[in-house]
């Protein structure tokens, strides 16, 4: 199978074409996306934590992020395994993210917006690693920072900064998953990068 | 690229390398430069302990609605006998209310035919009777002044031009 052919199908998951054609290619058998509780409580967390931070909004993130896992759950035929069930995930969470844009919804959303991030409640999870009371300061003022950051970013440069550092993407897949050429994907990640570790520096 | 004026990596290739396009070059240096492998190790840190922290905020989350959405069929039986029964309670009220109503209008038609019976011979003939009583009564009381004064056949003057005109 062609990487046109695998391109085609993680980005137009939901075409009925597409799948029977991944169906009929389909090289691997599937059993995690066959228990959608089991799917929930592997894959929700991080779906939720990249809807979050894509949006910028945590309820309309858990909305995105139910739907992705009973969009995949449904569409469990159409993963044929040549990408992993989280690059797979991110790809339909991408799609549910621009559809909900895309419509009045979201638009209604945004408009009565009362539900940012909030950076104290998000820093209260800082992991207990044992450090020093000061580290842990300094880690949660970080993680405050880091989550102001990402909101100046334009949607596209969060995107692929999200799917690159925290769901530890390839900048191929993202070029994969966003449709875009991987030069675009390159150029949006050093713009991102090159925000984010200015203003984190300017920080210390 | 990987080395300027200062023999240290440039912004774009720490970038390069820090988004995992770092040329043979760079790798090489980063692994020499303790300088430049630091600041690397410091924004991946950085990284670390936001992922790690965002994505115990996300496990913390409650999950909300997801077996609903994914089986809505399997809250049919918790839901549909309360629907249910709230439904026979509003047709009951509905039943009670129009039977009610049913005999209410039963029980004033029934008021309305004892006080209008239908007319029958006998009741006629003593209402009849009684008109004429009454009417005897009426007449067998005091003169009528007419007839006191004789003013029975006797008519004015105009009167008799008037049906003279009247003949004519």
């Amino acid at each position: 199978m062609g990487t046109t052919a695998a391109t085609a199908c993680l980005m137009d998951t939901f075409s009925s074409a597409t799948i029977e054609s991944c169906l009929s290619e389909r090289v691997r058998p599937i059993s995690e996306l066959d228990d959608i509780d089991a799917l929930a409580r592997t894959y929700r967390a991080r779906l939720l934590r990249f809807a979050t931070y894509s949006t910028g909004d945590p309820d309309l993130a858990e909305t995105i992020a139910q739907d992705v896992l009973l969009r995949a759950y449904n569409g469990r035929e159409s993963f044929r395994g040549e990408c992993s069930v989280n690059t797979w995930l991110t790809g339909i969470a991408i799609h549910v993210i621009r559809d909900h844009q895309r419509s009045n919804r979201y638009k209604f959303w945004k408009r009565v917006k009362s539900a940012a991030i909030d950076v104290q409640d998000v820093a209260a999870f800082i992991p207990a690693d044992g450090s020093s009371p000061e580290r842990q300061l300094l880690a949660k003022e970080k993680v405050k920072h880091l989550t102001q950051i990402l909101e100046t970013l334009s949607h596209n440069q969060r995107t692929v900064f999200l799917m690159r550092f925290s769901e530890d993407m390839a900048a191929s897949d993202i070029s994969k998953v966003l449709g875009m050429s991987e030069s675009t994907v390159r150029t949006h990640l050093h713009r991102a990068l090159k925000a984010v570790r200015s203003q984190l520096g300017a920080s210390v | 690229m990987t080395t300027e004026l200062s023999n240290h990596l440039t912004e774009e290739a720490l970038n390069d390398a820090l988004i995992g396009l770092g040329s043979a070059e760079s790798e090489t240096h980063l692994a020499a430069c303790a300088a430049c492998r630091a600041k690397v190790e410091e924004f991946r840190s950085d990284m670390k302990v936001f992922n790690d922290t965002t994505l115990a905020w996300s496990e913390a989350r409650p999950v909300t609605g997801l077996q609903g959405a994914a089986r809505p069929k399997a809250h049919l039986p918790v839901f549909a006998p309360v629907g249910w029964a709230l439904a026979a309670v509003v047709l009951l009220m509905i039943c009670v209310s129009v039977w009610n109503h049913g005999q209410r209008s039963a029980s004033h038609e029934g008021f309305t035919s004892v006080a209008a019976p239908e007319d029958s011979e006998t009741q006629i003939a003593q209402d009849n009777e009684l008109l004429r009583q009454v009417d005897v009564a009426l007449n067998t009381g005091e003169a009528s002044p007419i007839d006191e004064y004789q003013l029975v056949d006797r008519q004015h003057p105009r009167l008799k031009v008037r049906k003279g005109l009247r003949n004519r």
